[in-house]
């Protein structure tokens, strides 16, 4: 079973994602903060990673960077309830940019193609 | 063979910083007097050297270059007389970053106003850390790149699924251990010695495994702009044509890729973000020349498209221009069907490229109309969307390539 890990700062949307994403067969995991969220993912090691951009005490495209400077592989999908930060180079290190719906189609579609992304001789460090 | 002017005796070097050039003397100065601000300010602890790889160009580049005042010392390399060629001048860096041992080597174009030192430091540093190929990250105009946004972007991206938005900026960095393989590889193809080298150098580096990250040059790129209707000339031919060459020799890599992956970014933090100064496109001689190639090619286009896809054509050519749109599921679909004509070689690999002009006109056309009202942003936005609409063609690929091998 996939491991999913949800970073939000808003408890209904954790709840909401989770319960939704555990349907569809995901083992899920999630945390309101950005705190600690290196050392969550070394000892979790998520399959793919949900992250929003605006939360209160942290900024999504910062995290990413962090993410991507020590897990390079893991895929990353962006969600946000804006879509201005598309336009934010940073945001190019994700694997997928969704804006935040009631309608989880595109979320789950953009999930999919994120685990079944596949690259033969992939370098780790990359 | 090449010819050499080494003023300095330079015998080895950490770092190289390569302009490539063909009659580029008016313009060659200003990018020299920025590498060497770069490599002093940022790499002043290293052996560094400016080579200037030229075509022997008759309008005097290699004065120009020789007598910029510079605290880097230069070499100047020439092809002999008659040898013209981008990748002709940048196989002679390739060999003489291995002669003079180079851990890493910066190709910027001869032809840059907007270079700044900083994209020397940029280009660079990434390769003295792990990565081993590193292409630029720049702010374009919307209309400017059109081969790079309908053709190399979103086929690289989803053929080798990596994702790097310029992969033939004509500005990179390599490490001197890929410098060494480029040297090895044997597919030196007449395109390739030309135009065809940067998407090449690209493709390479993704099917080596080599360590790939972009960097963002925090200027735009301001060089010669061409109206992609104007002066595609022989260029669209060799980028293409290397394409498909390349899809032929490691379709064993690319029929394993599904879907993409982003690649690392360097070089954040640059604070404003300066716009590129617009770029004209004359949308009705796009318009006429897309027209136009139903008189001479439609027969050969019967021949190399589907039935479903020529269809499809046929009904774009009924568009008035008021109302013209060539949808991306069909450009991707046609550019995989001239993929499979092209490896096959039916129709003659000569007319195949030819033919296809006319319908990158059509697209290109289209394209620039649907861009109009955007931003830059919301443009890119259109160029992602795009390469999904490629990445979701992947099975279609397959599907042609195999049936037909």
């Amino acid at each position: 079973m996939k491991k999913i890990l949800i970073v939000d700062d808003e408890d209904v949307i954790r709840m909401l994602y989770g319960e939704e994403l555990e349907d569809e067969g995901y083992n899920v995991i999630t945390t309101g903060t950005g705190h600690g969220l290196i050392g969550l993912v070394e000892s979790e090691k998520p399959d793919l990673i949900i992250l929003d951009i605006k939360m209160a005490e942290h900024n999504g495209l910062d995290l990413l960077q962090d993410i991507r400077k020590q897990f390079y592989n893991i895929p990353v999908i962006l969600c946000s309830a804006y879509s201005s930060y598309k336009g934010d180079l940073k945001s190019i290190a994700a694997d997928y940019y969704v804006v935040k719906s009631a309608d989880l189609s595109e979320l789950k579609q953009k999930i999919k193609m994120a685990l079944e992304g596949h690259i033969p001789f992939q370098s780790t460090r990359e | 063979m090449h010819i050499e002017e080494n003023p300095n005796d330079i015998r080895a070097a950490d770092l190289i910083v390569g302009i490539p050039s063909y009659n580029e003397a008016k313009l060659i100065s200003y990018p020299t007097q920025m590498a060497s601000e770069g490599l002093i300010k940022y790499f002043g602890n290293k052996n560094s050297v400016i080579i200037n790889c030229d075509n022997n160009s008759p309008d005097g580049t290699r004065d120009a270059f020789m007598n910029t005042p510079t605290e880097v010392p230069k070499i100047y390399l020439s092809t002999p007389p008659g040898v013209k060629g981008k990748g002709n001048n940048v196989r002679n860096l390739f060999k003489k970053s291995c002669d003079l041992g180079a851990q890493a080597v910066v190709v910027v174009d001869a032809d840059l106003k907007s270079i700044t030192p900083r994209w020397i430091k940029n280009l660079a540093e990434p390769l003295f850390e792990d990565f081993g190929f590193v292409a630029p990250l720049y702010i374009r105009h919307k209309y400017d790149g059109t081969i790079t946004n309908n053709i190399a972007y979103p086929m690289t991206r989803s053929i080798y699924g990596r994702r790097v938005r310029q992969p033939i900026g004509g500005d990179f960095g390599f490490s001197g251990e890929l410098a060494e393989i480029y040297l090895k590889q044997g597919d030196w193809t007449p395109a390739v010695v030309e135009f065809g080298i940067d998407i090449w150098m690209t493709t390479t580096a993704m099917c080596h495994d080599i360590p790939i990250c972009q960097s963002y040059m925090g200027r735009p790129k301001i060089h010669k702009p061409k109206d992609p209707g104007e002066s595609l000339g022989p260029m669209f031919l060799q980028v293409v044509g290397t394409i498909f060459d390349i899809m032929t020799k490691k379709v064993a890599f690319w029929k394993e890729v599904r879907w993409s992956k982003p690649t690392a970014i360097f070089g954040f933090g640059l604070g404003e973000m300066e716009m590129p100064p617009p770029v004209d496109v004359n949308l009705e001689r796009l318009y006429d020349k897309f027209q136009a190639g139903f008189a001479s090619h439609d027969a050969l286009w019967k021949g190399i498209l589907s039935t479903n896809v020529y269809k499809k054509l046929s009904e774009v050519k009924t568009l008035g221009f008021a109302d013209f749109e060539f949808p991306t599921n069909l450009w991707a679909e046609i550019l995989i069907d001239f993929a499979v004509a092209y490896k096959n070689g039916a129709h003659g690999r000569e007319g195949i490229m030819e033919s296809l002009i006319p319908l990158y006109y059509g697209r290109t056309c289209s394209f620039v109309i649907e861009l109009e009202p955007m931003t830059i942003q919301q443009a890119e936005e259109v160029i992602e969307d795009q390469c999904i609409v490629f990445e979701r063609s992947k099975p279609y690929l397959l599907r042609k390539w195999f049936d037909t091998e």
